[in-house]
Formats: structure tokens, sequence, C-alpha cells
């Protein structure tokens, strides 16, 4: 019964067909497939990114993803742009997460030139990160339900995100870039009354998250769907460089946090959350778990953080600082995974090179592309936002 | 640490051996030796992650600098192998036969300094340029401001003055 | 999976009876946070258009362009930053980094035009709805600066270590603290215009940041031939207009070029300068004076190829600047450094040659193709108070003058001075030293017209001098020197209340109720100097024009009546240094003109 539609699954190897390279063709004049873009504009797709996919029936029989929409250089601008405007720019890296690329570069840059910031604003550096993990949860953990049709609580998580971002506001100036952390230290103390107001906001989401688990967690068509969809077999976690969540969902212990401590991290309790069946439903869990730590992780911090201190480190002159040549590797825990930068400076005022590797290169390539294969289409989504994918940080 | 880095030392010829300010180990190696050196990394000491591998450009020396950070989650450590290759019809052994994913950097790196990796799956596909006919963009000597003014035009009315220059102008013209 | 997994979902529906979150529109009733980075705001009267927000600008999106009543003038480009919100991030970069704190963002939240043009307009100049909003992004306080508001201390000898002796009191900074002042800079080159020489300021800067020194020397030689002796006593109107001293303190602008000119060898100078072979042009000028003008003409002309000759009537070369300002100022090996690599451009100087007595101007101006006067002002000016003629009341130039050459300066152990200017602090400083060489101790009172907020002195002059132990005592208007027995008593004064009158002629009012008596035997004036310009004579000033207070008219190019006659330094403008140098740079540029160019063939008186 060999290349009948119920073998396929066993034997790809011949579907489709290896030409006399020994290299699967895709003959779509064969009427067996049929080519379908899902996105680059498409409910379904995580920012602006397209999935070229080969199905056949409803299977996917291969997945090509296509980055590019969104390119705008920016490794490239920094070349022309001293170190402190090479800030605002590289938020750009990553728009739901953007205070990690602000941490990044600050760290990157105070590190190449022998710097240390003051306390004051390692900690509040670490309420800027723990506060846009929250904001980005708030969307990415309802939002897993809308990829498979249950749309409301991924709806209702807009708002809940909403109030961190009013928090935002009043801390840094700005509601989704906020441009708070910059080399040398941060750039405001907490608003006066501050603290209440987040905790209140933390009461709200605790709150709000029991609804989720409710609506999404224990939903038995949620769990129909994602459990045992987009099985990442744990022995790909390195030979990929999968990180975060993806990595923790398939038993790891890894978090950059715990592992590379930075800031005060050290000086906080937690744990790594970690679950084993590495499937779209575990990194969902995975994520939900993320979302009580980083509450926890935040009244942590509040409650340690000291009361006065200074903002910013002296630095030279923004205008002509120089750094010497060095490289240095600076990385944090994103929402999805160790966001890392690879910095050279070359003794100007540009830096040499600023290389960013986020996690969605693996996660939304390789990844990606090997996961979707034999998938149903109806999980492409699913299984794309459980990677959570980010293209502008695979393009830069 | 010191143990793998004396046998790294011995079995290959590395040099500029240093650690970067974060507590990364970095050293270059002969671009000949680079695969031999990474596959004793990952097999026999677990650097078992490939994290990164990045491109610099030292136009002024006419060197690419390559960088390959692998990484050994038991142990928690980074090493940067940094090997240096002719700018001009460059070319490296590629790796993807070690870390599948390398393809992707090397495709990108590929397209963005013009580097070749032979035999590297899809290095020839297009990664984020589509349709690009010019130098590849991530050379240094491909210069964004003077294309973006060549091939778009600025937005019309944009003018501005040097403080210094335009009060000579108005307060002493001629001396 | 459960029963529980199946109606759990169900609760969902509980939300149907909950209040909307959302807010109506429109938003206005919600304002921005305090912080909220909106639209810009720029308070223009505080703004400078310095150019630093648009320098720091990472998207281009600030022009500085000229506004309608906002006047270019000393410290103020007269341009504003004009934004295109185009390009704009609202990063607020510009306004953490703006030098004055003129800039700032409102907490707008909304502004909707249907003429894309609108966006892109001056704040503070183009009326906006939210002009008046006072919330909104400013630059984080305190500690939270993008370069350093504060000087970089320079060293200098302690009172007590300096009080009896000539030796330099500012000892210069290394190369660490140089560097450290020069990142302070921010590049706006506001002070180019208000320095008389405009010097590349910026530029030197940047010379020292990039630690090349040479190229700073070579800048500095553009308009300036002797910045060892400005990189001291300069009197620095740069600084005042620095864009740094509206928050903090101006940049030690001084001090860097100093530390440009002492870190560069005399032996390296003609490689550096490039100066080795300079060819010559077959055309000689006549310098009268050795002091800046003369020199900073001599200097350019030479370069050029002109051969000079500068006539002087002391023994040495400098003017005021080796006769006049104090050793402890002014080192004389730094003034011989200086002028010994003007002679070494071929620069010849006859000493001890006073023009109108030893050789007349006449024959200068039919053996030169062209003369230059800056004979300067060395006589001093009296009071003439009763009691002037005394033989021991002296003018603070003459005594100057002795101290430099080294002669036997008349001391008592308790003197007067009287005069509130920088050259009385230098009489008062010098004769202190003197006295506490010779008898151990200060005995010296310097008094004044003006008070002690409109002394004319620099503020640390007078701080220094009393550090010194002098002792200052402004505001008194002197009545008679008390002399018995052919000796001085010392000084009566009134108190003095007001200088001009009500249309602003000097005219001192004094308080004849309010008298004090200040103790010396001997009295030294030093309340200006005029000028000697004996060496014109009649047939010679029936060509020139002078105009009502005695000063002779020149064109811009410093070139007087009498076509081959250059004319400059204190005589023509004054006060100090740099405008010498200055006037000289562009006589030696006017004279240029005058041989080769346009009037080549006029003929000689
Ligand atoms: C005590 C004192 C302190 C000062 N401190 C400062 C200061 O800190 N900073 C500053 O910038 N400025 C200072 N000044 C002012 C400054 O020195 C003068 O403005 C400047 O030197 C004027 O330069 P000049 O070329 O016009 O003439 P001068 O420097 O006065 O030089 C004129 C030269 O011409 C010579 N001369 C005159 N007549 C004849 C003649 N008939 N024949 C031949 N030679 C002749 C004189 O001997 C003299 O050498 C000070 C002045 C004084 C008196
Ligand atoms: S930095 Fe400030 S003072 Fe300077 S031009 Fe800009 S707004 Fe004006
Ligand atoms: S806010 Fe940022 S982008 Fe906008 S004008 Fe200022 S510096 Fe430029």
């Amino acid at each position: 019964m060999s290349n009948t539609i119920f073998d396929w699954k066993k034997d790809r190897s011949m579907f489709p067909e290896p030409d006399k390279d020994g290299k699967p063709v895709v003959e779509l004049d064969s009427q067996k497939y049929i080519k379908v873009w899902q996105g680059p504009n498409h409910p379904g797709v995580t920012g602006n990114m397209a999935l070229e996919l080969t199905i056949s029936g409803d299977e996917v029989m291969e997945a090509k993803t296509h980055v590019g929409y969104l390119h705008r250089g920016f490794e490239k601008l920094f070349e022309r742009r001293r170190y402190m405007q090479c800030f605002p720019t590289s938020i750009r890296m990553c728009v739901p997460e953007p205070d990690i690329n602000e941490y990044n570069l600050s760290r990157g840059t105070e590190l190449l030139s022998g710097i240390e910031v003051p306390e004051m604003a390692g900690w509040l550096r670490m309420i800027a990160l723990e506060m846009a993990r929250l904001q980005v949860l708030l969307r990415t953990v309802p939002g897993q339900g809308g990829t498979i049709g249950l749309g409301l609580p991924a709806q209702w998580g807009l708002y809940y995100r909403e109030l961190i971002l009013d928090r935002f506001e009043e801390l840094t100036g700005g509601r989704i870039y906020h441009m708070y952390i910059l080399p040398g230290g941060v750039r405001g103390l907490l608003p006066d009354g501050f603290k209440k107001r987040l905790e209140d906001n933390l009461v709200k989401i605790e709150a709000f998250m029991k609804e989720v688990d409710r609506v999404v967690y224990s939903n038995a068509v949620f769990k129909k769907r994602t459990k045992g969809i987009g099985v990442v077999p744990p022995e790909w976690i390195d030979q990929y460089g999968a990180t975060g969540p993806v990595a923790r969902a398939a038993g790891y212990k890894r978090d950059v946090r715990k592992d590379y401590p930075y800031l005060y991290y050290d000086r906080l309790d937690f744990d790594y959350n970690v679950e084993h069946e590495s499937d779209v439903f575990a990194r969902f869990h995975v994520r939900r778990k993320d979302v009580d730590t980083t509450i926890d992780l935040l009244r942590q911090i509040m409650a340690k953080m000291p009361e006065k201190g200074e903002l910013r480190a002296e630095t030279p002159n923004v205008l002509h600082w120089k750094i010497p040549r060095g490289e240095t590797l600076v990385r944090c825990e994103s929402s999805r995974g160790e966001y890392l930068f690879y910095m050279v400076a070359d003794g100007s005022i540009y830096p040499r090179r600023i290389n960013l590797r986020g996690p969605s290169y693996t996660h939304g390539v390789v990844l990606l592309e090997k996961l979707l294969v034999n998938a149903n289409i109806s999980d492409v989504s699913s299984i794309m936002v459980s990677l959570a994918t980010c293209p502008p940080e695979i393009e830069r | 640490m010191n143990e793998i880095i004396e046998h790294i030392k011995k079995r290959f010829p590395v040099y500029e051996i240093g650690e970067g300010p974060n507590g990364v180990i970095l050293m270059s190696v002969e671009a000949s030796r680079l695969v031999p050196m990474l596959t004793s990394l990952k097999t026999n000491h677990g650097y078992s992650i490939l994290v990164i591998l990045s491109t610099v450009d030292w136009l002024e020396d006419c060197k690419f600098q390559l960088t390959y950070i692998v990484n050994n989650p038991e142990e928690k450590r980074d090493l940067g192998i940094r090997v240096f290759i002719q700018r001009e019809d460059a070319e490296m052994e590629s790796i993807h036969t070690l870390w599948e994913h390398a393809a992707t950097f090397q495709r990108e790196i590929k397209e963005m300094f013009g580097i070749n990796f032979p035999g590297s799956p899809g290095v020839d596909d297009q990664f984020l340029l589509e349709g690009w006919d010019n130098k590849p963009p991530m050379r240094r000597d491909f210069d964004t401001k003077k294309y973006a003014e060549e091939t778009f035009f600025p937005r019309p009315g944009r003018e501005t003055n040097d403080p210094a220059a335009y009060m000579k102008q108005k307060l002493y013209p001629d001396e | 999976m459960s029963l529980k997994d199946i109606f759990s979902p169900f609760t969902a529906w509980g939300k149907a009876f909950e209040k909307p979150v959302t807010i109506k529109d429109p938003i206005a009733e919600r304002p921005g946070a305090d912080r909220y980075r909106g639209f810009h705001k720029n308070d223009i009267s505080t703004c400078i258009g310095c150019g630093t927000c648009e320098t720091i600008c990472e998207n281009e999106a600030i022009d500085l362009v000229p506004v309608e009543g906002i006047e270019t003038k000393d410290g103020d480009s007269g341009l504003r930053p004009r934004v295109d919100y185009g390009r704009c991030c609202w990063c607020a970069l510009c306004v953490d980094v703006c030098t004055t704190g003129s800039l700032s963002l409102t907490n707008t939240y909304t502004w909707v035009e249907e003429d894309p043009e609108a966006y892109r307009f001056t704040p503070g100049v183009d009326e906006k709805p939210w002009d008046k909003e006072e919330k909104g992004w400013k630059k984080p306080e305190p500690g939270y600066e993008f370069y350093n508001l504060n000087r970089v201390t320079m060293e200098h000898l302690e009172p007590e270590e300096r009080d009896d002796t000539f030796i330099e009191m500012v000892k210069g900074f290394s190369k660490e603290q140089a560097e450290k002042e020069a990142d302070r800079c921010v590049e706006c080159g506001i002070c180019t215009a208000t320095c008389p020489a405009h010097m590349g300021i910026p530029e030197y800067i940047k010379a020292i940041r990039n630690d090349d020194l040479e190229e700073g020397l070579r800048i500095l030689y553009d308009t300036n031939p002797l910045p060892e002796i400005c990189g001291r006593i300069c009197t620095h109107k740069c600084e005042t207009v620095c864009t740094l001293g509206h928050r903090g303190e101006a940049l030690s602008i001084r001090w860097l070029k100093r530390y440009i000119a002492d870190q560069n060898p005399s032996e390296k100078y003609k490689k550096i300068l490039n100066s080795e072979f300079i060819e010559k042009n077959g055309k000689k000028v006549a310098i009268i004076g050795s002091g800046p003008s003369g020199l900073s003409t001599a200097h350019y002309l030479a370069l050029m190829g002109y051969e000079c000759t500068i006539f002087e009537k002391l023994s040495k070369a400098g003017g005021m600047m080796r006769f006049g300002i104090p050793e402890y100022r002014l080192p004389y090996d730094q003034i011989d450094k200086d002028i010994s690599y003007i002679e070494s451009l071929g620069v010849k100087i006859k000493y001890n040659t006073q023009v109108g007595v030893d050789i007349t101007l006449d024959e200068l101006g039919k053996k030169y193709d062209a003369v230059f006067a800056g004979t300067g002002l060395h006589m001093g000016r009296s009071t003439r108070i009763e009691g002037t003629d005394h033989k021991n009341v002296y003018q603070a130039i003459d005594l100057l003058r002795k101290i430099t050459l080294g002669e036997e300066v008349p001391l008592t152990e308790h003197i007067v001075v009287i005069g509130g200017g920088n050259v009385a602090m230098d009489i008062t400083r010098s004769l202190a030293r003197l006295q506490k060489q010779k008898y151990g101790k200060v005995g010296i009172i310097t008094t004044s017209l003006e008070t002690e907020d409109k002394m004319p002195a620099d503020r640390e002059e007078v701080i220094e001098t009393r550090e010194e132990g002098a002792v200052v005592n402004p505001g008194w208007a002197p009545q008679y020197i008390e002399i018995e027995n052919d000796k001085i008593k010392g000084l009566h004064v009134a108190q003095c209340y007001s200088l001009f009158d009500e249309e602003g002629k000097f005219n001192p009012q004094c308080n004849l109720d309010n008298l004090q008596f200040f103790e010396g035997n001997m009295v030294v004036e030093s309340i200006g100097q005029g000028m000697d310009l004996s060496y014109l004579t009649e047939d010679l000033k029936h060509d020139l024009e002078i105009d009502r207070r005695g000063r002779i008219k020149v064109n811009e190019y410093f070139q007087s009546g009498i076509p081959w006659l250059f004319i400059g330094g204190d005589i023509i403008q004054g006060p100090d240094v740099i405008h010498g140098i200055a006037n000289g740079h562009k006589a030696a540029r006017g004279i240029d003109e005058f041989l080769f160019e346009e009037k080549k063939d006029t003929p000689k008186p």
C-alpha cells in the first residue's frame, strides 16, 4: 500500500518524490499539492512574516519561512550612530518587548567602556524588564487561545496589558517604546505612588489569570488542540539553540536570569518553570507559570529595591563617547528566551558591529520549518505562536 | 576553564586569547583549523550550542572576522572563536554539518556580507533582500546614506544651518 | 481531561455582565502621564541655537533655521530648532542633551492636522495648542547629564606658596585633565564668533580629544600666532558665551589652548606648521612695536613671503605682554617661545630703536613697501589730585616695566594703589610679592571708584589679590594725597556713590560726609594708559583722519588715510592681546591686498 494517502506519514521520504539528486521535489503540476502563503498579512501570523506552505489535503508537506517584510537594517544603521544614538534605534528590533534591546545595548556599552551603573538604576532596570515581560505574556498567554479560535481571552488580555502600559507611561514617558534604559543608567525614578498602582494592577492581573485558567487552560477544546501538537524533541533544543519557554517546556532548566545572573536577579527568589511534554500545551503552560513568577518577581523587586539613589553613572560626553577596541557578549532573558547581543567596538564613537541573536532566529526559521512538516494546516498558527516568533528580531 | 584552554592550546594553533569584559573567553584560530576545533569542542567538551555566528567587516585591514560563539550549557560558559578571512572573494567552510541551523546564519551572511559557504544548504537563497542588486549591504563600503539619497528623494523644504558658519555669515562675513 | 474542562470555559459568560473597560472617544479626558513624551516645546528666549539637539538626533529630525525677530549676536546664533515629525521618534534625547534646558516635550496625546506640512514646525515660534502645557518630558534631575557640567579643576599654587615669588601660579592641565575637559565640549561653535580672532575653538578642542596635538597646533596658528601667551592670559571672551555656561560651568577654553601649545616642543614647530620653506616675494614691510598686533602682522606677512622688520623701542620684544603682564601670570620663557618661532620665519627685530627718535616714520615709508604701527598705550594716566606731583607717586605701568627690566623698584612698607581694573591688581600683586620678599609682610591697600560689584577687574583676580595678603577696598573716590615734610602720609578718599550721570557720562559723585584715610608712604596710580603718537609728524597727521576722541580712523583692514600706513592694536581698538592679534592678522591681509592687487602702482608719498 505504498504511496497511498494513508501511508505517506510513515514513509515521507517518497512523498514528495526525490529528484535524481535525492532532493524531494514538490511537483505542483502533479496536482497533489497546493502552495499556500500564510502571511505576511495574516491574523494567524505573528508580525509581518510569511510562511510558504506546501500542503496536501490539510497536511503541511513543506514549510518555508520568509522574512524581510520589515527589514530596516538596524544593525547597519548602528554603524553611523553614536552609542547613545543607538539605543532609540535598537528598541525597534523587538516591538512587543523593546526593553530587552535597551538593556542589552546599554549593558554592552557599559561593559565595553568599563562603567558600572548605580545600584538604584539596576533595580529600576529590573522593574522595566519584568514589566515588559509581564506585558508580553499578557498577550501571548491568552493569545495562545486565540490561535485556535478562542479569541475572547486574547481580547481581555489586551486590557490588562494596557494597565501595565499605563505604568510604563508614567515611569518612562512612553507606552510601547519606552526608551528608558540607556547607556549609563535609566531615565527616571519611580513616580510617587507608583508601587501602589503597580501592586493594584498585579492584583487585577492575578484575578484575570484565574479567568484565563478557567477559559483557556482548563478547556477541553484547547487541550485537545494543543496537547501532542508541535512536539519539539528534547534533543533538538541544543542542536538548534532553542531557548526560553521552548527549552523549558522540553524539560530543560534554562533561564538566563538564573544561569547567567545579571542585574540583581541573584538576589531574588524564583525557580525555573519546567514542563516535559514539549508540545504547544506545555509551552503554554510554562508561559502561564512565567506570569506568576514575573508577578512575584515584581513584588520582590519593589520590596527589595532601595528607596533613593542615582539614576545614571557619570559617562563621557555622549556626543563623543569613544569606546576602546573590544568585544563582548550580553544576554538577558526575554519572554521568548535568551536574547543576546554580540558587540564589537573599534575605538571610535560608533560601534563597529552590534549583532543581535534573538530566540526567533532559530525558533522562527529552522525549528518552525521542521515542526510544521506533517502538521495540520489548522495548527500552523498555534505552533507558530507557541514558539513566539518575532520577525523583526530575525531581520534586524 | 583553564584546563580546556590549555587543552585547546595544545591541539590547535590558537592566538590572541583573551577574556572579554563579560568573562567570555575569546581566541583566534586559522580558518583551516576551525571546523576540527569546533567539532572537538562540541563532541568532547560539551560545547553543544552554537549561540551565534557573527561577522565583522574590518574594511581597513581587508579582512572579515567571523566570530563563532559556542556555549556549554552544563558549565554555563561561552567560548568565542574568531577567524579572520580575506575580504576579497571571501569564503569559509560551512559548519551546518555540526549545527543545522548554522545554515541560517550562513545564508544571512552570504546575503549581507557576500561571504560564501560552499555546501551550506540554501546558502544562495535570498533571506531578507528580495530583488537586491547592489553590494552586500552589511559591508562597510556600502554607504547606506548615499544609497538612500540616490534612491529616494528627500522631503522638500528641509534645510539646516551650522551655527558657527551661520554666525560667521551674519556677523563677520569677510574675515 | 475531565468534565470540569468542558464546563469551566462557560464561565466566560460572566464577563457579559461586567462594566466595559474601554474609554469613550475623545480620549482627551485622560491626559498623558506627567512624563509623557509628546510634541516638542521650546523656550526660544532661553534657547541659543547651539544645535546640540540637532547633533544628537539619531533620526535627523531637527533642522536649525533662522527665526524672524531673533537676532544673531554674541552667544546666540539666531537659529532655532525645527522638528520634522515625519522623522522624529519621540526619544527625547534632544531634550536630555539641550545645553540651555530650553527644550522639552509636552504630554499632549493627540494632534490631528490635514496638512502634512503642519507636522514640521519650529517649537516655540509656531504657535501650538500645547504651548502653555506644563507637563511632559523634561530632562530628569538630578545627577543625570549627558556631559559634565563642571570644569576640571585647574591646579594653582596655594597663596602661601606663591605670595613671595613670580613663579607661574597656574599649573596647567595634565593629559588626562585636558582630555577630560575637552570631552565636555559639545562642538556647537557659538564661541567662535565671539573670539575676536575667530579661532577654530571646537576644532582644536577636538584635536585634544583625538590626542592629535600637532593638528591642534596647526589650528591654533591659523588664527593666532601667540598660543602660549593667549593660552595663559587671554581675556577669554569665548568662555563667556560657552553654551555649557547656561546650566553649568563654561569650558576652560583658555587652558586647553595652553595645553596644546605647552605639549608641542618649539623645535618641532616649523615641521608641524609646515613653515620650513617659505618663498620670498621680494616685498618689505616695516612694523613698529613688537606687541601682539605687530607680532601677528609680522607672522602672517612672513608666511606670505614678505620680509618683515620690527622696530622696537625697548630692549625686549612683546610689548605689554612682557612689560605689563606680571611674570607669575605669563612667564617670560613662554613669551620667548612664541616670539622665537615668529623670528624663525625670518622676521627681524631691531631693538632699542624708537621710531620718531632713532628713525623717522617717513624714512620707513620710503624704505619699505608698507608700514604697520602697533605702538600700544604706554603712558600712565594720572588722577591729577593734589599731591600727585610728588616723587613717590608712580604710574603702575612704569613700575611693571621696571620689574620686567630687572631695575630697582621703589618700595615702602605701606603702599596705596588707586585703580580697580586688572592692571591695578597686577601692580598690587607684584608689589605685594616684592614687599613680602623685602619686609616679610604685605602692606598694600588698593582702592577704586567702583564698588565691589562693579569693579572692572576679573573676579578671580580680586579674590587672588586678597588671598595674597593685599587689601582691596573699593568704592572710594581719591581726594588728595597727604604730604608732611615732603613725605607721603597717605591717601584721603570719600565714598563714591555714583559713577555716571543721567546722560551716561563719566561723572563720579561722592559723599563728603563719609571719608576715609588710607595710610601709605607711596602711591601708585593705575587708572588707564594713553598713547604716544609723537612719531607722527604734522605732515603725516595732515593726511590722517582723526576722530573727536583722538583716535586715528582706519578702514576695515586697518589701513589709515595714508595708504602705506596700517595701524592696529591698542591704539585703534584694544583692549587686549587677542584683539591685537586679530587686528594684526587682518592688517596683514590688507597689506597683502594693497601691495599685490588693487593699488599695485599707487606712487608712494
Ligand atoms: C598690566 C597689564 C596687564 C594686562 N593683562 C592682559 C591680560 O591678562 N590679557 C590680555 O589679553 N591683555 C592684557 N593687557 C592688555 C594687552 O597687553 C594689550 O592690549 C596688548 O599688549 C596691546 O598690544 P599692542 O600690540 O597694541 O601694543 P603693545 O603690547 O602695547 O606693544 C607696543 C610695542 O610698541 C613699542 N613701541 C611704542 N612706541 C614705539 C616707537 N615709537 N617705536 C618703536 N617701538 C615703539 C612698545 O615698546 C611696545 O613694545 C594688559 C595690559 C597691561 C598694561
Ligand atoms: S540644544 Fe537646546 S539651546 Fe541648543 S539649539 Fe537645541 S533647543 Fe536650543
Ligand atoms: S525626540 Fe528624538 S527623534 Fe525626535 S527630534 Fe528629539 S532627538 Fe530627534
